[in-house]
């Protein structure tokens, strides 16, 4: 049974990732699509409106730009929307503290849904539709587009990386608005309830009376694992059964954050040359592979697991949610076995196996150059990328964005222990308790949100230290990257033969043991104080 | 000066609002437009009916304070875990079965029955058995409607 749970969501998610890979591929080069001329009417309407010229190219600075100022809007929006919701319609509640509603501002801009508060317990049904949804849209477009721009500036040769405004409006209405309506139908047809009412009052079957927290779940639930987003609407996220009703919409959330993470090699491979792509896919599944390895290992639970889930469908839910910095959680945490934890602490630290929608792609191209660089200097050999010389300034640009995030989590672990903020949230120090910090950090860093702490971390010291590293693990690396593209679409390209082939059998392997032994070397003592010690 | 401003920030500004007005509003109306059209017991909840009265939604667990029924588990990661393991489920059987004189075999029968039911509502293959606390109750007062005629008669309100 467990092989077939297994199968169909790998054959699945790969199967819908060829199709909307090819898809991508279009739109990154604005080749024709079906229905393009409908959409292309739509799409010049919303141009119109918002001012832009879709055929204005933007330099990676330009569009970098465009992102953030974009987001910046957004998350103020939202800001706005969590601290004064007592004034607004739709079942009010009261407005958020300061510091939770900007934590909960960048955790849902930066696509990383790390959730302080109780969903069904202090938001308005107006905060999660309006505010939510809405920002579950804005994160992963940006991410996507990001990726466009990234991919643009290895095809072509100083024409600009694309035009954001155009980018995002058309990732929004022709690939996540279409894909979230029908995902949410189905999940609403599997029992997902979608209202307007904040609560729902009925019978109990000895006479009594029961009110169950409801509201438009199906339509945040779609977009919430279609867009590597992870925030529930309910604090116990998709292990609450308005989220995830049985063994086939747990399934079917899987293929959803799959598919996006997995069709973007599948784009690179038309542009950039069928194998390249395919090895990076490989590369991708091969990490993936490990993380689901570790994590079935071991049967989890029962207590913390939901019973129509059972170990397998928790452990693979999981491990797929983390894997793909969606942050979704069908299980308490504190269920899982200890070695589908050290999954998943290996899905946060690489961030690219296949990770979140856009930036795990980018995230696995700077693990590619790091590796030529490496291999180069193994063989001496001046590292070549797509017949593109890799110069100094694109390695450390490379090492940089690596190095980011590894800051990211240990300063601010060790902050929390030295300014007793640990100790004041979770009690003694333990390798569990410490389990629970660097995974807090790291699934901050890394845009993941999956975490142990939920509503204990809502005090200002978590608030502001968690909010500040997932704006800089977002922000920071994009901008790196897309500096990296910018160098690389004014270089000269000469079609010879690489010095070292991106593409085969011989690279997919480095490449994978490279990406593990730098995550390895950097993290390894952590996790021996951590994980490896419970 | 000006001008790269208002370049820059205007088409962030209108394009932040289509997006509210399209994806936070539009969206979710439409979803839930047809869900209540088309789908209204999904919509709300999925609602349990016994003779013709809610008594509890198909996915939400409820507690049961009589030793006649079956108990939902008291842990579990949401907290609203409707289901528990057949073996759980037999495992309560003694019980309910020497406080409602309901011989034992014929409780077996409904666990097998529930956990058939269950496989087929998840496709056979897609999660592990499971036994659905509160449609198995609701099952026992249909079949034994005598013996639980006093623990379900508060709901007849006058």
């Amino acid at each position: 049974m467990d092989i077939i749970i297994l199968l169909v969501v790998l054959v699945g998610s790969l199967g819908l990732a060829v199709i909307f890979g090819r898809y991508m591929a279009r739109l990154i080069t604005y080749e024709k699509r079906p229905l393009e001329k409908t959409m292309g009417q739509v799409e010049n309407g919303f141009y119109r409106i918002i001012g832009v010229d879709r055929y204005e190219q933007m330099t990676w600075k330009q569009y970098f730009l465009a992102i953030v100022i974009t987001n910046v809007i957004a998350a103020g929006f939202l800001m706005a929307v969590l601290l004064y919701q007592n004034n607004l319609p739709l079942s009010p509640k009261p407005g958020l503290s300061l510091d939770l509603a900007f934590n909960t501002a960048a955790s849902f801009v930066t696509n990383t849904n790390l959730q302080h508060y109780a969903g069904e317990q202090q938001l308005s049904i107006f905060s999660q539709m309006v505010g939510l949804i809405f920002m579950m849209f804005v994160a992963p477009a940006s991410g996507i587009a990001a990726a466009f721009a990234f991919i643009r500036g290895f095809i072509r040769k100083e024409f600009g990386l694309g035009n954001f405004y155009v980018d995002f409006t058309r990732i929004i209405l022709t690939l996540l608005i279409p894909v979230a309506f029908f995902s949410a139908l189905l999940l609403l047809f599997l029992g997902s309830p979608q209202t307007l009412d904040s609560t729902i009052t009925m019978g109990t079957l000895q006479g009594g009376v029961q009110t169950i927290p409801t509201g438009p779940v199906a339509s945040l639930e779609s977009i919430k694992e279609l867009g590597s987003n992870g925030g529930g609407f309910f604090s116990a996220n998709s292990s609450h059964p308005f989220e995830n009703p049985n063994g086939i919409s747990n399934v079917f959330e899987c293929i959803l954050m799959l598919v996006i993470p997995l069709s973007l090699p599948i784009a690179y491979a038309h542009l950039i040359g069928k194998g390249r792509g395919v090895s990076i896919l490989a590369a991708m599944m091969i990490g993936f592979g490990v993380m689901l390895a570790l994590g079935l290992s071991e049967s989890s639970g029962p207590a913390g697991l939901e019973t129509r889930f059972g170990s397998f469908g928790s452990t693979l839910f999981l491990e797929t949610s983390v894997a793909t910095n969606t942050g979704a959680a069908n299980a308490a945490l504190s269920g899982m076995s200890p070695n589908a934890v050290i999954g998943f602490f290996l899905g946060m630290f690489v961030q690219a196996i296949p990770g979140a929608d856009g930036t795990g792609m980018m995230m696995m191209i700077i693990f590619v150059i790091l590796t030529l660089f490496l291999v180069g200097l193994m063989v001496g050999k001046t590292p070549e990328f797509m017949s593109m010389k890799i110069n100094p300034r694109d390695v450390k640009l490379a090492a940089f964005v690596f190095l980011i995030h590894p800051a990211l989590i240990l300063i601010p672990t060790v902050l929390a222990y030295t300014t007793g903020s640990a100790h004041d949230t979770l009690g003694a120090t333990t390798p569990a308790t410490f389990t629970q910090v660097l995974y807090e950090y790291s699934s901050a860093s890394a845009n993941n949100g999956s975490d142990y702490l939920g509503t204990l971390a809502n005090t200002p010291f978590w608030n502001w230290s968690t909010a500040w590293i997932m704006l800089i693990g977002r922000y920071a690396p994009i901008g790196l990257m897309l500096a990296v593209a910018g160098s690389f679409t004014l270089r000269d390209r000469k079609e010879v033969v690489e010095p070292i082939k991106t593409s085969g059998f011989l690279f997919v392997g480095v490449l994978s043991v490279m990406v593990f032994v730098l995550t390895a070397l950097t993290f390894f003592p952590f996790l021996v104080m951590g994980p490896f010690s419970i | 000066m000006r001008t790269i401003t208002s370049k820059v920030f205007s088409p962030a500004i209108r394009i932040v609002v289509l997006m509210i007005i399209t994806t936070g509003i539009a969206y979710p109306l439409l979803v839930t437009a047809i869900g209540q059209t088309a789908m209204p017991s999904q919509s709300n909840g999925s609602p349990v009916i016994l003779n013709g009265k809610v008594v509890g939604s198909e996915l939400i667990s409820q507690s049961f304070t009589s030793a006649k029924f079956f108990q939902p588990r008291n842990d579990s990661a949401s907290g609203v875990d409707p289901d528990i393991t057949p073996d759980s489920a037999v495992s309560q059987i003694p019980a309910i079965s020497g406080a409602t004189g309901i011989p034992v075999n014929a409780l077996k029968t409904l666990v097998d029955l529930d956990v058939a039911r269950n496989k087929e509502t998840n496709a056979l293959v897609f999660t592990p058995d499971y036994v659905n606390v509160l449609n198995i109750n609701v099952e026992l007062v249909k079949q034994y409607p005598d013996v639980y005629a006093q623990e379900v008669s508060a709901k007849e309100v006058p």
